[in-house]
């Protein structure tokens, strides 16, 4: 977040403009403080109910959409980070270069996705997912009134209606396991690895290293 | 006889307020959680007055239907219908049977009364066929509103993440 920051200082006079969105049903005292201890003075937000994953069908975070001057999208559903984090674990320095690139170059910028390309990036939901909002809406509904039988009962409602959103499975271990990459999202990533899926969708991000 | 009738009136208020508590419902839809006092009991459907259907989501009823902003779903007002009756002089609308038409999810707890309706499909038609950005409007940390559209002209990062 204090990278994000930096970049957006760095390129915040170029009509552009960051909207970091916090998927958190614990509200302000979940994420506050992270946003408070990188001084950001991007648009933020604290999204209780994951609408904005819901809206734009994404399944994990973080995720990076790209949205342009009139309000389409670019690029969307990648797994983004402002670089890599524990020694390379995760995260990546290949990202930012293109944001870069895309705040100078606009339309121009050879990292922009063509509508054919942003459409049939968008992750696909079945009606059964679609559902998994609503209930998951109404677990938190209840977790706000301290009713904590009938937010279990509702977020596991989500987590079954929609088996491909890490984000409902990763809050509620928050809650059930106290963090997010405990033994239960280990056993549910490898199964999904092992049968041939991804975890994040990969950056295709070919023309970085020419570049540099 | 006064006395038997202002008996017969208590147990009559008593009997509709009975009614009115078991008739209450809070609705869920984005960031709303709208209180309504009344609805005609239903099993499977919430059925609400006119005017607590914009209160919902923001249709209006009007002659030719149920309309948000040029969408109108016609509604027959005239007769009974799957979408809208009329129970004593009071007409009511069936809030879940035009959700089913809009294809929009919802899931209850029946036994709270607490319906909880997902985004509308039409909102995102142009997001499917067209790769246009979703409106939106959520608090910031501030409490001031923030929607997209308030950044035509600019571009946007929009970047979501989580504490846990």
């Amino acid at each position: 977040m204090p990278v994000w920051q930096s970049i957006y200082e760095e390129l915040k006079s170029d009509n552009f403009e960051i909207i970091s969105v916090a998927q958190d049903t614990g509200g302000e005292a979940a994420a506050g403080s992270i946003f408070d201890d990188a001084n950001v003075s991007y648009t933020s937000i604290i999204d209780v109910n994951h609408h904005i994953s819901a809206l734009y069908n994404l399944v994990n975070v973080p995720s990076g959409i790209w949205i342009d001057e009139e309000g389409k999208i670019v690029r969307l559903n990648e797994g983004t980070y402002a670089k890599t984090h524990f020694n390379g674990q995760f995260g990546t320095d290949d990202y930012v270069p293109i944001v870069r690139d895309w705040v100078a170059k606009g339309a121009e910028s050879e990292y922009v996705w063509d509508r054919e390309k942003v459409r049939s990036s968008i992750f696909q939901r079945t009606p059964d997912a679609e559902r998994a909002q609503p209930a998951f809406r109404l677990g938190t509904y209840y977790f706000t009134a301290d009713n904590d039988t009938k937010a279990e009962q509702y977020w596991t409602m989500a987590q079954e209606l929609d088996p491909t959103s890490w984000n409902y499975l990763r809050q509620d271990l928050q809650y059930e396991e106290g963090g997010s990459a405990g033994p239960q999202w280990q056993a549910r990533r490898e199964q999904i690895e092992s049968a041939g899926g991804v975890y994040y969708a990969p950056l295709e991000i070919d023309a970085v290293d020419a570049d540099n | 006889m006064k006395n038997i009738k202002s008996i017969a009136t208590l147990l009559g208020l008593m009997l509709i307020s009975g009614l009115i508590n078991a008739q209450s419902a809070i609705v869920l839809y984005n960031e709303r959680v709208v209180e309504i006092e009344q609805t005609l009991p239903d099993a499977t459907d919430l059925w609400v007055k006119p005017e607590d259907l914009t209160r919902v989501n923001d249709f209006v009823l009007k002659p030719e239907g149920a309309c948000l902003d040029e969408l109108c779903v016609p509604v027959l007002q005239d007769r009974d219908s799957a979408m809208f009756v009329t129970r004593q002089g009071q007409g009511w609308f069936n809030v879940t049977e035009l959700a089913d038409k809009l294809q929009q999810a919802h899931v209850t707890d029946y036994a709270d009364g607490v319906w909880s309706f997902g985004v509308l499909p039409l909102e995102r038609q142009s997001f499917f066929r067209g790769a246009v950005a979703p409106d939106f409007a959520l608090p910031d940390r501030d409490g001031n509103i923030v929607r997209l559209s308030d950044f035509r002209g600019k571009k946007v990062l929009l970047l979501t993440w989580a504490s846990w």
